[in-house]
C-alpha cells in the first residue's frame, strides 16, 4: 500500500516536471525571439535563432542532470571505498580522486573524445562480431561530454562523502559497533543516514558548478549553449547581444536550481535532528 | 568456576606510551567490580578491550570462553554478549528511543520487529521511561538520554555490562536516576564492570573495588576495606584527593 502510495506520488511529480520543462524552455525561446527582434536581428532568421539556443539550452540541461547523477553514485561509491579498510577499495578510490581534481576538466573532455576511442578500441573490436557499432559513431560528443563530466563532479563527489562521513562523531561507530554490528550494517543504518544531511548541501553546490562547467564540451563540438552562440556569432557578427543572452540563460538556469537547492536544504533541516 | 572475563598478562601501547602493563584480571560471572583511578591511568582503555574497541599488543583476552584475537568471528561474538555505555551516551540522533533499542536486537541478532518491540518496552518499563518510547534523543534530557543508552544495551541480552563513566557527563540531579538504574541491574545479577568516580555507587554495590595508576592495577578489594583501609600510598593519595 505504502509502495502503490509513493510510486503514484513519484509518477504525479514526474508530471507536473515534465509539463514544467516544456513549458520552462518554450518561455525560454519566447523571450529569447522577443529579445532578438528588440536587438534588430534579421527579422526573418530570428526564430531559428531564438530555437537554436533554446536547443542548445536544453542539451545543457540534460547533459548536467544525467552528468550529475551519475556523479552522484560515483562520487557515494568511491567517498565510501576511501574509508575503507581493505586496500583493494581504498587505493583505486584514492588514485580516480587523485587523478580527476589534479587534471583541468577541459583536457578530461578532450580525453574523452579523442584519446579514449583509441584506448577501448582493442576491446571494443573484440565484441564486434555481436553487431556493435563502430566506437566512433557510440562515443559522439555528448557522451564523451557526459563521462568526462560524470567521472569529473565524481571525484569532487567523494570528497564530500567522505568528509560528511568523518564529520559523524566516533562515538556513534563505538556505540554500534558494541552492540555488535558489522562495519557495512554500521554505514548503512547509523552513519549513512546522519551523514546525507551533511553532504547535501555540497552535492548540490557541485551539480551547479557542473552546469557551468557543461560549456567547456563546446570545444569538443557539441551543440550545446555555448556552442550555439558561437555559431550565431560566426553568422550575424554581433558578439555582445549573443554573449549577453547566452549568460542571461546560464544564470536562469543557475537559479533556478539554487531555488530548488534552497528548498532541499529547508527539507533537509526541517526534517533533521542531531544529537 | 570458570571466571566469565580472564584477563592475562595484557599491555597495550599508544605508539610509545605504555597505557596497560601486565594486566591479570578474573571476573566472576554476576561480580559487580569497579575501577577508580586518576585519568590517564588506563581504566577506560582496560575496559574497552574486553569489547575490542581497543586492541591488545601483549596477552590474553578470554570473555565467556571465547578467545577475543583477530578472528571476526570471534570479534563478533563477544560483542553480542558484552554491552557498553559511554560517558556521551552516544545514542543515534536520527531514531526514536524506540527505534535505537530494537535497531541491533533486528540487525544482528534478527528478531522479528514485534519481539524487539516487546523486549524494549520492558526495558524502557524497567528503566523507568516508558512513556518516553517515540522521542527523538535530542528531546530527552541526559539522565534519559543515558538510561535509553542502558535499555539499549541490555536489549541485546549480554552476560556482561561495561559502563564507561556513565554518569561524569550528567548534570548533578540526574546522576541519581542512572546510578538507580544500574543499582537495579547489578541486584538483578548482571556481571558488570563499572568505571565510575562514584563512590557511593561502589559502597552499596560493588562486590570488587579495583584502583588503577598508571597502566596497573595497584591495589583491589572488597570496596568497604579499600575505601576505609586503603594499604597503598597511591591509593591512599587518591582516596584523600576523591574523599572529601
Amino acid at each position: 500500500m505504502r509502495l502503490l502510495k509513493f510510486l503514484i506520488v513519484a509518477g504525479a511529480a514526474l508530471v507536473v516536471l515534465a509539463i514544467a520543462y516544456v513549458a520552462f524552455f518554450a518561455g525560454i525561446e519566447a523571450v529569447l525571439r522577443w529579445y532578438f527582434t528588440a536587438t534588430n536581428f534579421t527579422a526573418s532568421k530570428v526564430p531559428n535563432f531564438a530555437h537554436n539556443l533554446r536547443l542548445g539550452a536544453e542539451i545543457t540541461i540534460k547533459l548536467t542532470v544525467i552528468s550529475s547523477l551519475t556523479g552522484l553514485a560515483l562520487g557515494l561509491i568511491a567517498g565510501i571505498a576511501r574509508l575503507s579498510q581493505n586496500p583493494l577499495f581504498r587505493w583505486p578510490a584514492q588514485f580516480y580522486v587523485w587523478v580527476i581534481r589534479g587534471t583541468p576538466l577541459l583536457v578530461q573532455i578532450l580525453f574523452a573524445y579523442n584519446a579514449l576511442p583509441f584506448l577501448i578500441e582493442p576491446l571494443w573490436k573484440l565484441a564486434q562480431p555481436w553487431g556493435l557499432p563502430p566506437i566512433q559513431d557510440v562515443l559522439t560528443p555528448y557522451w564523451a561530454a557526459f563521462i568526462a563530466l560524470s567521472v569529473n563532479v565524481g571525484a569532487y563527489n567523494a570528497e564530500v562523502v567522505r568528509a560528511g562521513i568523518q564529520a559523524i562523531a566516533k562515538g556513534q561507530w563505538e556505540a554500534a559497533m558494541s552492540l555488535g554490528m558489522r562495519p557495512f550494517q554500521v554505514m548503512r543504518y547509523v552513519i549513512v543516514p546522519q551523514a546525507i544531511k551533511i553532504v547535501v548541501p555540497p552535492l548540490v553546490n557541485n551539480v551547479i558548478a557542473l552546469l557551468k562547467d557543461s560549456s567547456l564540451a563546446s570545444v569538443i563540438t557539441l551543440l550545446e549553449l555555448v556552442h550555439q552562440g558561437q555559431r550565431m556569432i560566426s553568422i550575424t557578427f554581433r558578439p555582445v547581444e549573443v554573449y549577453v543572452a547566452v549568460a542571461a540563460i546560464y544564470l536562469i538556469l543557475t537559479t533556478v536550481l539554487t531555488f530548488f537547492t534552497d528548498w532541499l536544504e529547508r527539507e533537509m533541516a526541517r526534517r533533521g535532528t542531531t544529537a | 568456576m570458570e571466571p566469565i572475563i580472564r584477563m592475562e598478562n595484557v599491555n597495550k601501547w599508544f605508539g610509545a606510551l605504555h597505557v596497560l602493563k601486565d594486566i591479570n584480571l578474573d571476573v566472576q560471572k554476576g561480580e559487580v567490580v569497579v575501577v577508580i583511578g586518576p585519568s590517564g591511568s588506563g581504566k577506560s582503555t582496560l575496559i574497552r578491550t574486553i569489547n575490542r574497541l581497543e586492541e591488545i599488543q601483549k596477552g590474553r583476552i578470554v570473555v565467556d570462553g571465547i578467545e577475543l584475537n583477530r578472528d571476526v568471528r570471534n570479534i563478533d561474538a563477544v560483542r553480542k554478549e558484552v554491552g557498553m555505555v559511554f560517558q556521551s551516551f552516544n545514542l543515534f540522533p536520527h531514531m526514536t528511543v524506540l527505534e535505537n533499542i530494537t535497531l541491533a536486537p533486528r540487525i544482528v541478532r534478527k528478531w522479528p520487529r514485534e519481539k524487539a518491540e516487546q523486549i524494549a518496552m520492558e526495558l524502557l518499563e524497567r528503566v523507568d521511561i516508558a512513556d518516553q518510547a517515540e522521542k527523538y534523543p535530542a528531546q530527552l534530557s541526559g539522565g534519559q538520554q543515558q538510561r535509553v543508552a542502558i535499555a539499549r544495551a541490555l536489549a541485546m541480552q549480554p552476560k556482561i555490562m561495561l559502563f564507561d563513566e556513565p554518569t561524569s557527563a550528567l548534570d548533578p540531579e540526574m546522576v541519581g536516576e542512572v546510578l538507580d538504574a544500574m543499582k537495579e541491574l547489578a541486584r538483578s545479577g548482571m556481571t558488570m564492570l563499572v568505571v565510575t568516580h562514584e563512590m557511593g555507587f561502589a559502597r552499596e554495590v560493588a562486590d570488587r573495588v579495583i584502583f588503577m595508576d598508571m597502566g596497573e592495577i595497584i591495589e583491589e578489594g572488597e570496596p568497604d576495606q579499600v575505601f576505609s583501609n586503603p594499604q597503598h600510598e597511591r591509593t591512599q593519595a587518591f582516596l584523600a584527593r576523591i574523599l572529601h
